[in-house]
């Protein structure tokens, strides 16, 4: 196992810019995820780890040791390919032996039997070893994928979006395999992946990245409470958080923010915080965009004190929850997501009341875009280091 | 069950293809029978005569066409042998790199097919005069892949397009050298194409005309040429040249027939696409 | 009145030319269905379970084997497609593509000679529903998945059927633009109130669509409801596991009597939960069968809980909510907490359980055990 290190690393191909100026830097033993909207170069991050893809500028190290001029099969790395990359022509069993039977890592047979077997029963397929990869469904197929990254012991595993081809369902009960199989290898893993739920569960850290750079680097928890701007806010969270564009009004005994809500204008004050009180007056600030998650949005369908009132969008199921939008532009649209149980009897186009907890509300530059402050940071970061503490 | 307006349409279209297999087939099966027929007969339109073996006795015994069968397969073998030396490699590069006009050079290997032959073969055979390669078992595998390079390029180079590159990369992070990655997980599957479009290049080869008829005289006599022997200027052994005719063809239709369902997949599989 | 009928509806596939034979050769077997005028109803079920056959049957794309099918008050079995007054979407957007939006959505109705001023009436009058006003120059190749599925819905509507039949609409969509065009599906439908038929294999879509779901299973129909329904009540094991995202916890259980009170226990593990009141007229000492509970109710119990302790198998933060495993036997049993308590692995809890929300399944055939009153 190894700590790997990216500095400064610059990729393109022709003239696209697939990386611009990457650091990063992944702990011994540690699970960390590449997180980020698809072609934002996460991929290629992985592919410079590996060697399969050349860096032109920068340094690829692992434990120190600069690796740029080795090539894959000797920076000793355990790789699944998001397409699974089976070799067609051979049985799952020679799939998973191939990399002990080369000549670099050169194990005798009944050594690779043992391990293969071992896999085998990690992944719980024993009995598809016999069989091609053309027999294989997409989850079997990607199991193999797995075992034949876990018959080894390399420097790190790196996986590229392993579970992106699976349906919801295989998905999600492969995630949580695969953070209980991450408990008992105890080894360096990066990990790729376009969805947030992934990133959350099993990433120790996660590296946000958009448009081939590092947009923020944290636990799940400071980047799901804390994002960096709207962008990581946005990409955390399903349903999307809902961010507003608001007028700060008052002053430093008592602040609140005013948003239009179709033709009226709404102005829900903020509740004390030292810390969110200094930062509006020391900024000066006037105008904010403040995200509030759909869990932090309550609803009535009567009237009541502190709530605002519009309209249903659309009422939907996501499972075991459902999501209410509630139409609150007038000429521009835009609508406010909220969880809600299933099996409500909503009518869309019906009145709906609409109050914030506003003691969850996080505030972002209207004109960057980028994080200014929110509440409870404290909090925060205390509940960040209770995951690292339960980790370690 | 079948209405009877299905069975008669149904009928019909088989009666078709009897028909046009019989029409395809009539030519081939004339030949055979004249190889068996002695010269006297050759001109009768009935099926009719006393077959005889005389022809067959005069070819294959009393003349050189055993040497001739050789020359054909020494230089038809020798050109597929040396295409796939060339050409599986190439292919190799114009599927996985990149480099500037790639597409223009892969479209010009496949049109030196295109040009006739005949276009070609005059300056080829002056060159040949003077650089002594003409009548030369290497002269005429030179010019065969004129025929066999660009075919085994082009299908050979679809099956390693559909190879997704990500194989590669898997056994390169296993361990693997290029050449153990290219001998073990490539070639394999890249096999049914490389033998299809090998047997078919082969097959082309072997019943090339022009460019042994001008390119080579007496050393290296391929069959194809060597046919023409039977025609005299003044007088037609037609009998014979008729089982040289039916020899020579013979490895055609039989590689034809062995690797024909082979044959049709291997090149419909990845040539489509190129 | 009901928009569609289908009684004892069979579809049988000739196997005769088949070397293999195929057991259960019924793609579909003894469908019966009423959807009301207007309503929305989704068939549901994994890929193969008939439910494509069913909605090609319905649009006499496929010959029936046996049974009627009625659209409106009209028994259609020997109705051309064309005749059936239906309009049709696929998954495949098969556009023309030689025509402009505007050629495409107006094909049909100028395929029947309809004339020009009546057509361009209608298309311009459902542009705007589908919010593609703006695209009806554009040529097909340039839209994007989520622009050509509105394109193809509008041609599906522009005949104003009384039908509307959708196969898989959304599969060729990714997850965000999926998301925003179900809402729009969803909407559309409730402007233009025509009875729908809505072909899925994502129970989140038919879930989140339809006003009523029919669950199929091997051509054979599971369960008909309201989504509330086959959420809350479903009829047997197979609905309970294939509605929810994650699935229902469904274990094999035997009941044990301890001093008059009954206990769900479970093989290789020392978990007990106190089985409902309601069961107790239907279950005794060592009754063996499934129990099923949502992991939204199963839950993290206080200090002073009383139910069972159990160790924590995995933990998932996923922000919105946590996830935590616990090893029942070999099953890995789930629940879902919005807790901002943060686990690890090997952490302590008690395991309680919303006793209104336990569904009891019985072993051999899955079918739903319900309490007597």
């Amino acid at each position: 196992m190894a700590r790997i290190q990216l500095e400064n690393v610059k990729k393109s191909f022709g003239k696209v810019q697939a990386l611009d100026g990457v650091t990063l830097e992944v702990k011994d033993k540690e699970f960390y995820v590449l997180f980020g909207p698809a072609g934002a170069g996460k991929t290629t991050i992985l592919n410079c780890i590996a060697g399969i893809v050349m860096p032109e500028e920068g340094m690829v190290k692992f434990d120190d040791e600069v690796m740029n001029l080795v090539d894959p099969a000797h920076r000793n790395v355990a790789m699944v390919f998001e397409n699974y990359a089976l070799y067609p022509q051979m049985t799952v069993y020679d799939n998973m032996a191939s990399a002990l039977r080369s000549k670099l890592y050169k194990t005798d047979e009944d050594k690779i039997k043992e391990k293969v077997l071992w896999a085998a029963k990690i992944m719980k397929m024993e009995n598809l070893l016999e069989r091609l990869p053309s027999q294989l469904s997409n989850g079997q197929k990607q199991r193999v994928a797995m075992g034949r990254a876990l018959v080894r012991t390399p420097n790190v595993f790196l996986m590229d979006e392993p579970l992106a081809h699976l349906d919801a369902k295989l998905r999600n009960s492969m995630r949580t395999e695969l953070k209980e199989m991450q408990a008992n290898l105890g080894s360096t893993c990066i990990y790729v992946t376009h969805d947030f739920m992934e990133a959350m569960a099993l990433g120790d850290r996660i590296a946000i990245i958009n448009e081939g750079k590092i947009v923020q680097i944290g636990t799940s928890d400071e980047i799901y409470y804390m994002p960096c701007n709207e962008f990581t806010a946005q990409l955390m969270g399903d349903p999307q958080i809902n961010i507003i564009n608001a007028e700060i009004l008052g002053d430093k005994d008592g602040y609140s923010v005013s948003f239009p809500v179709k033709r009226e204008t709404v102005t829900l004050p903020l509740p004390k915080d030292d810390r969110v009180y200094d930062v509006i007056r020391v900024d000066g600030l006037k105008q904010v965009d403040f995200g509030i998650r759909p869990q932090n949005v309550k609803y009535s369908f009567e009237p009541k004190e502190g709530y605002f009132k519009t309209t249903v969008y659309s009422y939907e199921s996501i499972g075991n929850k459902s999501v209410i939008s509630a139409e609150c532009g007038d000429f521009l649209h835009y609508q406010l997501r909220m969880i809600a149980p299933n099996g409500l009897n909503v009518e869309i186009d019906s009145d709906i009341y609409l109050r914030f907890e506003m003691d969850h509300v996080i505030l972002f530059d209207p004109e960057t875009k980028e994080y200014i402050v929110r509440y409870d940071e404290a909090g925060i970061q205390a509940l960040s280091d209770q995951t690292a503490a339960a980790n370690a | 069950m079948k209405t009877g307006k299905q069975r008669a349409l149904y009928v019909l279209q088989n009666f078709l293809l009897i028909i046009y297999a019989v029409f395809a087939l009539f030519p081939l099966i004339w030949m055979v029978l004249i190889s068996f027929k002695s010269d006297t007969e050759v001109f009768t339109t009935t099926f009719i005569f006393h077959p005889t073996l005389a022809n067959y006795q005069e070819v294959l015994l009393r003349s050189d066409y055993a040497r001739y069968i050789l020359d054909s397969v020494i230089v038809s073998g020798g050109a597929v042998l040396v295409s796939i030396i060339v050409g599986v490699p190439a292919a190799y590069a114009l599927a996985r790199y990149s480099f500037p006009r790639k597409e223009e050079l892969a479209f010009q290997i496949l049109s030196y097919k295109f040009a006739p032959e005949i276009l070609v073969v005059l300056p080829l055979f002056m060159i040949y005069q003077k650089m002594g390669l003409y009548d030369s078992y290497v002269g005429l595998i030179w010019v065969y892949q004129l025929i066999s390079l660009p075919l085994l390029i082009w299908v050979v180079r679809g099956y390693f397009e559909d190879i997704s590159v990500e194989i590669e990369y898997a056994a390169q992070v296993d361990g693997y050298s290029w050449y153990q990655i290219f001998f073990k997980m490539l070639v394999p599957l890249i096999k049914p194409g490389l033998v299809s479009s090998a047997l078919l290049a082969f097959i082309f080869a072997w019943n090339s005309f022009t460019f042994p008829l001008i390119l080579s005289s007496n050393k290296v006599y391929p069959v194809t040429v060597a046919i023409m022997k039977y025609l005299g200027t003044d007088s037609a052994h037609y009998g014979q040249l008729a089982v040289a005719s039916t020899v020579s063809a013979l490895p055609a239709m039989i590689f034809a027939l062995c690797i024909q369902k082979h044959l049709v997949r291997g090149l419909s599989f990845g040539a489509v696409k190129g | 009145m009901a928009g569609l009928t289908l009684k004892h509806l069979y579809k049988r596939y000739d196997n005769s030319g088949k070397k293999k034979k195929i057991k259960n050769d019924f793609a579909v077997q003894d469908l019966n269905l009423v959807c009301e005028q207007g309503e929305f109803v989704a068939l549901l079920g994994p890929s193969g379970c008939g439910k494509t056959t069913t909605l090609r049957m319905i649009a006499g794309l496929e010959e029936i084997t046996d049974g009627e099918i009625y659209i409106g008050e009209r028994l259609v079995n020997n109705l051309h497609p064309k005749d059936r007054n239906i309009g049709l979407a696929f998954e495949d957007y098969a556009m023309y593509p030689p025509l402009n939006v505007y050629g495409n959505v107006a094909f049909n109705l100028r395929a029947k000679g309809v004339d020009k001023e009546e057509i361009d009436r209608k298309v311009r009058g459902i542009a705007p529903l589908m919010q593609i006003d703006d695209l009806l120059d554009k040529m097909p190749v340039k839209l994007s998945g989520g622009q050509k599925q509105r394109v193809n819905i509008a041609r599906a509507i522009i005949r104003e059927p009384e039908l509307l039949l959708m196969d898989e609409p959304l599969s060729h969509l990714d997850g965000k633009a999926r998301q925003a065009m179900r809402t729009e599906i969803k909407r559309l439908i409730n402007k233009i109130k025509c009875t729908t038929v809505y072909v899925t294999h994502d129970q989140l879509e038919a879930m989140s669509l339809a006003d009523k779901i029919a669950i199929i299973n091997f051509g054979v129909l599971q369960q008909f409801g309201t989504p509330t329904e086959v959420y809350d009540n479903p009829a047997n094991e197979f609905v309970a596991s294939f509605i929810g995202e994650p699935p229902m916890n469904i274990l094999e259980t035997t009941i044990i009597n301890k001093d008059g009170t009954f206990f769900f226990t479970f093989k290789d593990s020392n978990l007990q939960i106190a089985v409902p009141k309601r069961y107790y007229s239907v279950v005794s000492d060592g009754f063996r069968c499934k129990v099923g509970v949502r992991p939204m109710d199963v839950l993290v119990g206080g200090e002073d809980s009383q139910g069972s302790p159990e160790e924590i198998a995995t933990f998932e933060n996923l922000g919105d909510e946590r996830r935590i495993g616990i090893h029942v036997g070999d099953i890995l049993l789930m629940l879902i907490t919005e807790d901002e308590r943060r686990y690890k692995r090997g952490d302590i809890i008690k395991l309680e359980v919303r006793g209104e929300k336990t569904h009891l399944f019985d072993i051999e055939t899955g079918e739903r055990i319900r309490e007597q009153n």
